[in-house]
């Protein structure tokens, strides 16, 4: 089994493994003996519409993690701390997204935005529409860390006269956000790379996984490997951070341990 | 205005911290369903929808033979991707959760992170090794030997696309099923007398049934509604229902029938969900409910 293990990890990595060599490289489609360049960067750094598609892929995976993490806390202590006969309920409203493809998500927000409300593309609904699957992702991170939260301190403080508010900010919050930061980084990575529900969201609006969609059809191109390396290297970094964070018993990210 | 009894004990602090996502979720998943659902029966004509209530678009969907086969094609390649994901994600979840010790989370994060980068660049990044002018066979063309076929722009390369793509949720679902699992229990039906064989199918998959069923609705919905990998490595007889819809949205303008093709699409992936939920016994799953 454990032959399988590594055969899975050889076939996850050796792709992106190759893509960031061959980003490094002066011919991509043959990269053998290595040449090293760093000219598919340059290109990149360069290419004024990566660029502005960088921000707008920022600006939306910042609302959207923002929104989703938000909404998610809100949720979740909704239904640890009040105990209601529609928590089951609450629970398949805010994991549904899950069982919604992206490509539905996206087509039915583009119909809906377009034809009801009347609204071209515009980076909102975009915003929003990634954000219905950051709650879903958010909601289940926070869930399974706060699950063992001991509500006890909470009711402590407000014995002691802390109003609700006042409650959550300065007891709840301190121990829990490091369940809410891997939310907001969960679902600010998922809207950030993002193609299908932003696409049909944004109209002519690029972002960068609809620019290397439009590139990728004129075949590989060295700024593409250039871009998959980076963005790559992004995502291990975020979770690398969190292995860290958790290896070092600082934070837990609903991990029990044993 | 001072708010009444009735109206006040409907604002309970529940409410007020799961309302938010409720409604938002109404307003953004919900009513864009619903519309899908409406514009199906309606017509378009020149990009234009008209509100004429009729079944054409579904009469259309099932009566043209290409609409069939992309379907077809559709549910099968997902079918048979959600299985081979089983088949592959189960040793792997199970050798993590049983000997992946103090490592055990790090080497589930390793499988999980690449879903994170998006479907566009992990596509890319596939086309690099398998494509024509990808790793595998630009090494065996310069060795002197002919390309395989097979990899480039075939029904077969999609499917590895597929398991690509996706096999990182099978294993985290049967991962996080197993590590709640009690292996006590297995050395206890071993104690009996059962063999491992049997030890494995009469307490180990029962009781993580949970996790398989939730791990395949998650590769089936997404392969099911794929439309990237096969337009990028499944070529011209690869043509996806999930590629179809999406033009209907697109080039030809036809939003009705794309709403009609969404619902049939939606309706196979609830089905899946159905008989899937259908098929848990929560009392044999080992799962404790939510709190309390």
């Amino acid at each position: 089994m454990a032959g399988l293990l590594n055969l899975l990890y050889i076939f996850l990595y050796a792709p992106i493994f190759y893509v960031i060599y061959a980003s490094f490289s002066q011919d991509i489609v043959w990269p053998f003996p290595p040449a090293f360049t760093m000219q598919a960067y340059v290109d990149l750094a360069g290419n004024s519409l990566y660029s502005d598609a960088l921000i707008n892929s920022l600006i939306i995976g910042l609302g959207s993690g923002i929104i989703s993490t938000a909404i998610a806390t809100a949720g979740v202590i909704g239904i640890l701390r009040y105990p209601s006969k529609r928590r089951t309920l609450i629970i398949v409203i805010f994991l549904s997204p899950l069982f919604v493809a992206e490509l539905l998500i996206g087509i039915s927000s583009l119909a809906f935005n377009a034809r009801i409300l009347g609204l071209p593309g515009n980076i909102f609904s975009a915003i929003a529409a990634n954000a219905v699957e950051g709650v879903a992702f958010s909601f289940l991170i926070i869930l399974s860390q706060l699950v063992r939260y001991d509500w006890q301190m909470d009711e402590a403080a407000m014995v002691f006269g802390a109003r609700p508010v006042r409650c959550f900010w300065e007891i709840t919050l301190p121990t829990i956000w490091p369940s809410l930061l891997g939310a907001f980084l969960i679902s600010f990575i998922l809207a950030f790379n993002n193609l299908e529900i932003s696409f049909y969201n944004l109209g002519a609006i690029p972002t960068l996984p609809s620019v290397a969609w439009g590139s990728l059809r004129f075949g590989l191109g060295p700024e593409l490997f250039a871009l998959a390396a980076l963005t790559n290297g992004f995502v291990f970094l975020i979770f690398a951070v969190m292995y860290v964070l958790m290896r070092t018993g600082l934070v837990k990210f609903g991990y029990r341990g044993k | 205005m001072k708010p009444d009894s009735t109206w006040r004990a409907f604002i309970t602090p529940f409410v007020l911290l799961t309302g938010p996502g409720t409604i938002f979720i109404s307003i953004t998943l919900l009513l864009p369903l619903l519309t899908i659902v409406m514009f199906s029966f309606w017509r378009t004509e020149s990009y234009e929808l008209y509100a004429d209530w009729n079944l054409d678009n579904y009469r259309v969907l099932f009566g043209e033979a290409a609409y069939r086969t992309f379907l077809i094609r559709s549910v099968v390649s997902a079918a048979l991707t959600s299985l081979i994901c089983l088949v592959l994600a189960w040793p792997v979840a199970y050798y993590i959760a049983r000997h992946g010790g103090r490592y055990r989370l790090l080497l589930v994060l390793l499988l999980a992170a690449p879903f994170f980068t998006g479907v566009i660049l992990r596509i890319a990044a596939l086309q690099g090794i398998l494509g024509p002018g990808g790793l595998i066979n630009m090494t065996l063309g310069l060795a002197g030997f002919a390309p395989i076929k097979l990899l480039m722009y075939t029904q077969f390369a999609a499917t590895i696309g597929h398991i690509y793509l996706y096999i990182p949720f099978m294993v985290t679902a049967i991962y996080l099923s197993l590590v709640n699992f009690d292996f006590a229990l297995l050395d206890t039906a071993k104690i009996n007398g059962a063999g491992p064989f049997r030890a494995f199918a009469e307490v180990t998959w029962p009781l993580n049934w949970i996790g398989t069923s939730i791990g395949t609705v998650l590769v089936f919905i997404p392969c099911l509604a794929s439309t990237i990998t096969p337009r990028f490595l499944g070529g011209p007889n690869a043509t996806s229902f999930g590629m179809s819809l999406s033009q209907q949205f697109g080039e030809t303008g036809t939003w009705a029938l794309g709403s009609a093709m969404s619902v049939v699409m939606f309706i196979f992936s609830f089905l899946v969900i159905a008989i899937m939920s259908l098929t848990i016994d929560l009392r044999r799953s080992g799962f404790t409910g939510v709190g309390k």
